[in-house]
């Protein structure tokens, strides 16, 4: 079975990755390769808005996700994007209304209560809340229909803090419906039958670095990961011996056109070998490239291992 | 902010215009460093502070959660509790004046350093740093290092301890989180919450006790009803501090907006990054209006002045086929270049129409960032062309 195979046994996969390693790239070449694959999938991507948006409408949230794909924005509820690939995004604020309605006992009262604005203010602005809601929605949507969600997760930071939040809630409430909630995406998280993780990193020192130290906060979360993407790496023309050849009749390669891509050249093949050495996971390669970049990545991620 | 202290004459080369660069670095005792992830930020940030410390000033980088190697670079030990200077005789030797110092926040720190000092005594500040819920707040990374790092930024101006702090911002998809986050967090200690779990605090209408009755309706039900009294204790426990957090939060903001502060753009050339800068420009401008001063194209190819062409090698006479390929690649990969470099000058040129000639590039560099790196980098910040024909490429580093 090949990697990617392996990867859309999952029910939902988590991309992540420093920021501007092209996670929302990668997120929307593996949606397609897998409807390409013959799932029904959804692509997400979170979406931190503040009840103060909401209300004004405000256009200054950016959805790279949905841009990834030419539109301005994703909603709530699930859309068609393209043949067999629907879109959403996760936000706290729909996560909470969510979690009132399936807790307390009458609709109307989830509805006033998200109405209140000293509610909707606590659950925006309380610590892990927010974050809370994101994982209620996510678990709300998994018990849909999808074979496969694919969630662009944010910078690092949120990314761990994701996986982090449902336990440090069911550490700090020990009962209750929102112990429950917690219990319930830990459980998801840490299911490596249903979730794992894609880490994107970019072909240099620090982010290779800096992947590896995700890849080890993923693994004490518990949660499982099954791929490595290294984005962005420079084409190599030279062979081995042209590559010898150079450094005998380039003197200063700084100083000549050309030869200054050398070096990000070289550092690119030591972060390849870094990460397989490190990991023991398969590592994709996606060369950069200039035009059309999501099609040619998804082909590139749909081929063989 | 009008003394004009000045280890090197500064003006441009060739006797143009010098940088904007240059002016907020003398001007202002605030600059953050704004941009997406992965445009080179925190090597900005603390390439901006080594050309500050180069005008002779008492620079301080705060940086959040640099790379490991970047931190020895500049010198910012991994966990320590408060700035460390840059070595003397580094600054020294690179014939800089100023001084450097460098602080990775570490939001544990600023948050116990907050809770101490806006508390009325010891006693307290013990009582709130043991709760509970405080202390399992404390170990989520999520959203604590846009709650401190403005904090950290403001204590750190008033202290007078620096004449000028340049902030690295937080690594997160919204750039500007952090300058939400003490708004955010005033907010979650809106009164009108507060009341909702402290009953007896606060008068409140008709309005305010409805909304009092459904909020603890819906909270007790949601947390259960023992974990509701523990919110109370923490709440009971923080509400001395409250008033002074909220008027904090407003003089961060008041700082943050006045003239004595400067935000820059950090970009690269990829057009996800440089979407992210122009939208970033129009928030900071539009509904924010905090004092944009320009664009930093960070890794930028446009310095090709100076370089040769690969078509000048003069190969020798028992040159090998192998050679001559090499050569012929290379001339390949320097084609590829040249392209990039046009690019790169017509993104500059863009910027500056933009901005008023507010944007400036800085070089590629060969190898890992490293202090001699840092120099290069600020040099081209502080000294370089102001105009777009005099790129250039700096003087090459290590051969």
């Amino acid at each position: 079975m090949s990697a990617i195979e392996e990867l859309l046994r999952r029910r939902v996969l988590l991309v992540t990755g420093k920021g501007g390693v092209g996670k929302t790239t990668v997120a929307a070449a593996l949606g397609r390769a897998a409807v390409a694959a013959g799932k029904r999938v959804l692509v997400a991507e979170i979406s931190y808005e503040s009840p103060r948006d909401a209300e004004e409408q405000s256009a200054t949230v950016t959805s790279p996700l949905a841009g990834a794909f030419g539109l301005d924005t994703f909603a709530d509820e699930p859309r068609l994007i393209e043949g067999g690939l629907y879109g959403a995004r996760l936000s706290p604020l729909a996560g909470h209304l969510a979690f009132l309605r399936d807790t307390l006992p009458v609709r109307l009262l989830a509805d006033a209560a998200m109405k209140s604005a000293a509610v909707r203010r606590f659950f925006h602005a309380a610590p892990t809340l927010a974050e809370l809601g994101i994982v209620y929605r996510l678990l709300g949507l998994v018990k849909e229909k999808w074979d496969v969600i694919v969630c662009d997760l944010p910078a690092t930071g949120h990314a761990l803090a994701l996986a982090q939040v449902p336990q440090t809630l069911a550490d700090v409430l020990r009962a209750g419906p929102i112990h429950s909630a917690a219990q319930e995406g830990l459980a998801l998280f840490r299911d490596p039958k249903r979730t794992t993780s894609v880490l994107v990193t970019l072909p240099e020192p620090l982010p290779v670095s800096e992947a590896l130290e995700l890849h080890e906060g993923l693994h004490k979360l518990s949660v499982d990961c099954s791929m490595v993407v290294l984005n962005r790496v420079p084409p190599n023309p030279f062979s081995a011996q042209e590559r010898a050849a150079v450094e005998r009749v380039v003197p200063d390669r700084m100083k000549m056109l050309g030869a200054r891509r050398i070096p990000r050249i070289d550092r690119a093949a030591s972060a390849h070998e870094r990460l397989e050495r490190e990991l023991r996971l398969p590592v994709r390669v996606l060369q950069e490239m200039d035009a059309d970049v999501v099609a040619r990545i998804a082909r590139a991620l749909g081929g063989a291992s | 902010m009008n003394e004009r202290r000045s280890s090197r004459p500064i003006k441009g080369r060739e006797g143009k215009a010098r940088p904007y660069i240059a002016d907020i670095l003398v001007d202002k005792r605030v600059v953050v460093c704004c941009g997406a992830g992965g445009v080179g930020k925190t090597t900005t940030a603390a390439a901006l502070g080594v050309g500050a410390a180069m005008l002779g000033k008492k620079t301080l980088v705060l940086t959040i959660d640099p790379a490991r190697r970047l931190a020895e670079a500049i010198g910012a030990p991994q966990a320590a509790k408060a700035p460390v200077p840059v070595n003397d005789t580094r600054l020294a030797e690179a014939g800089i004046t100023g001084t450097l110092a460098t602080w990775m926040v570490d939001p544990r720190v600023v948050f116990e350093r907050m809770v101490r000092r806006l508390t009325a005594d010891p006693e307290q500040a013990e009582a709130i740093l043991q709760n509970r819920i405080y202390r399992a707040l404390a170990q989520l990374v999520a959203g604590m290092q846009e709650y401190t790092a403005a904090e950290a930024l403001y204590g750190f101006v008033e202290s007078g301890d620096y004449d000028i702090v340049i902030l690295d911002t937080p690594p997160s998809r919204n750039a500007l989180d952090f300058l939400e986050a003490p708004r955010k967090l005033s907010l979650f200690l809106d009164e009108r919450i507060i009341g909702v779990f402290l009953p007896g605090s606060g008068g409140g209408g008709i309005f305010r006790n409805r909304a009092r009755q459904i909020a603890h309706g819906v909270f007790s039900r949601i947390f259960g009803e023992g974990f509701f009294d523990e919110v109370q204790q923490f709440l009971a426990a923080f509400s001395g501090m409250f008033t002074s957090m909220r008027s904090h939060a407003e003089s961060v903001r008041t700082l943050l907006k006045s003239q004595a502060s400067s935000f820059v753009v950090v970009t690269s050339p990829e057009p996800a990054a440089l979407a992210e800068a122009s939208h970033l420009e129009k928030t900071l401008t539009g509904e924010m209006q905090l004092p944009f001063s320009g664009f930093i194209l960070n890794r930028s190819w446009a310095y090709t002045r100076g370089l040769a062409s690969p078509t000048e090698i003069v190969l020798p006479k028992d040159a090998t086929p192998i050679d001559h390929s090499a050569v012929a690649k290379l001339e390949v990969l320097a084609q590829d270049e040249l392209r990039l470099a046009e690019r790169d000058r017509r993104l500059l040129a863009k910027l500056r129409e933009k901005t008023n000639a507010h944007a400036v590039a800085t070089p590629q560099l060969d190898g890992d960032i490293d202090f001699a790196a840092l120099l290069l980098i600020a040099e081209s910040l502080v000294m370089g062309a102001a105009e777009e024909d005099a790129l250039e490429i700096p003087a090459s580093r290590r051969t």
